[in-house]
């Protein structure tokens, strides 16, 4: 169980957040959603350790290996899918557990046979999943995804998403995503916390008490949680 | 029907040619009008007299011996301060106390003049060692700069990614900072290039090592052999020249071996 309580964080004269709290189940999905500048992105870089807060805990951080999926694909253009994995990976002690993990998720993520090309060589969706497959390869126990499915269109986020799932349903890492998208928060979590305006405080909680086989689009059984996530955010 | 097979002619690179063959041209035509309004082969030597003297001085083993021994100098001067600037510029974009530190000595070395760092380093070293001590004062800075400007320019984005991996150091300069920095070291170490033969044509005139062209310029110099000085410093530069082409050529191959090294080891 992972505890953020009461968290808040100004910079200088801005305050951002305003005593954010909430848990998250080990191995669940929790999505944060809320408006643009709302400090959802500053919340998962205070639980990735990058940013201090200036009030407030976490617990059942301590210890535990984080990995990171960003908005853009952040890959280095001069280095192969493999190489841009295997970069990642660096760190880990154990060069050929490090290789085998690189070649399972590169395979995983519909990659295989595009391991010796560079990014630039392939398209945006191929990009992303590379960005994917390089979170999930990270041993980690916690998984931060800032707008992971944004800046494709509609058939890529698809791909892109029931890649994520796949990857997730082997892995069970604990997962804190960041989106814009409502629809995304209902597709994938098992819980969606609500941030009001800036500086945001937790505007409210939902529970998606619906199995992931039955949330395709505009599902009936998603109808509640939709209704009171738009009631939440002011729709 | 209209013509689908449009054809675009690469006019561009010939141009490109014809204007660089124009310039020559040019250049050599003003020289050719300026000795002839002169007319002294003592102060102005025309561009024909210039080559006589030339074709004079490559048949001679003194000429090859002063190729060599300049060229040798160059290519130590060249890479004891790439590398050391290298080194140095890639410690000051990892650390602000090491970039504090370093920055009095550069300012100072920027700002001494070449000529007092050349008398200076006559008392110093011997005459042959001259010519490279003053080069690589001249040339460590520009590398440093490049380097550390290359660095310091890196995507802070793919940075922040490798520290959320935590991507060991020695993998980080090896697969982001240096190729980040690539283009920088490489007009870095181009203008060292063309620095060091200057500095060192320059040493070598003052200091006077054997096997050296700025011991042959200054000898035409005393004898009054002004076709001569211009012949070695034709010479200077189509060194520099050829070894600026050499150094591009060198690079693209680096750069493919060590993207083929990456290739294959998966980093």
């Amino acid at each position: 169980m992972f505890e953020i309580t009461s968290v808040s964080m100004r910079f200088g004269p801005l305050e951002v957040l305003d005593r954010i709290s909430f848990s998250m189940e080990s191995g669940s999905i929790t999505a944060v959603v809320g408006p643009s500048g709302s400090g959802k992105t500053t919340l998962l870089n205070i639980v990735a350790g990058l940013l201090l807060p200036s009030s407030g805990s976490l617990s059942g951080f301590e210890n535990k290996r984080f990995s990171y999926c960003f908005q853009d694909p952040r890959l280095l253009p001069w280095l192969s899918a493999k190489g841009n994995m295997m970069y990642a990976l660096s760190g880990l002690d154990d060069s050929t557990m490090a290789e085998q993990r690189c070649m399972r998720f590169l395979k995983e993520a519909g990659l295989a046979g595009f391991e010796h090309y560079k990014p630039p060589q392939l398209s945006g969706g191929m990009q992303k999943r590379l960005a994917l497959a390089r979170a999930f390869a990270m041993p980690a126990d916690v998984l931060l995804l800032d707008e992971a499915f944004t800046a494709v269109d509609f058939r890529q986020k698809q791909d892109l998403m029931r890649t994520f799932l796949d990857l997730w349903q082997k892995e069970k890492p604990t997962v804190l995503m960041v989106t814009h998208d409502i629809h995304d928060a209902l597709s994938l979590a098992d819980q969606i916390v609500v941030f009001s305006d800036r500086p945001a405080h937790g505007a409210g909680i939902v529970s998606i008490p619906v199995s992931r086989e039955q949330r395709s689009l505009g599902a009936p059984a998603l109808a509640p949680a939709e209704q009171e996530l738009f009631n939440l955010l002011g729709i | 029907m209209p013509n689908s097979n449009r054809h675009f002619p690469d006019h561009a690179g010939r141009r490109t040619w014809l204007w660089g063959i124009a310039g020559i041209g040019i250049f050599l035509l003003v020289w050719q009008l300026g000795a002839a309004a002169v007319g002294s082969h003592l102060i102005l030597p025309t561009p024909a007299a210039m080559l006589r003297a030339w074709l004079g001085l490559v048949g001679t083993a003194r000429f090859w011996t002063a190729v060599g021994g300049s060229f040798l100098r160059v290519l130590e001067a060249f890479l004891i301060s790439s590398v050391l600037g290298m080194i140095t510029g890639t410690l000051s974009a990892w650390d602000s106390r090491v970039e504090s530190l370093l920055a009095p000595l550069m300012t100072g070395i920027r700002a001494t003049p070449v000529l007092a760092l050349i008398l200076l380093a006559m008392f110093w070293f011997p005459a042959s060692q001259v010519p490279v001590f003053s080069a690589v004062l001249m040339g460590f800075p520009v590398m440093h700069t490049s380097t550390y400007a290359g660095i310091r320019a890196r995507d802070p984005r793919l940075l922040e990614m490798s520290r959320l991996f935590a991507v060991p150091r020695r993998t980080r300069l090896l697969s982001l900072d240096l190729p980040s920095a690539w283009p920088y070291i490489l007009s870095g170490a181009s203008n060292i290039l063309g620095l060091s033969w200057k500095v060192v044509v320059a040493g070598e005139v003052l200091s006077q090592p054997s096997g050296a062209l700025g011991s042959g310029m200054q000898e035409a110099r005393l004898m009054l052999e002004t076709p001569f000085v211009f012949a070695w410093a034709a010479t200077t530069i189509t060194l520099c020249g050829i070894s600026e082409f050499i150094l591009h050529s060198a690079s693209k191959a680096a750069w493919r071996a060590i993207g083929s090294v990456q290739h294959q080891t998966g980093v």
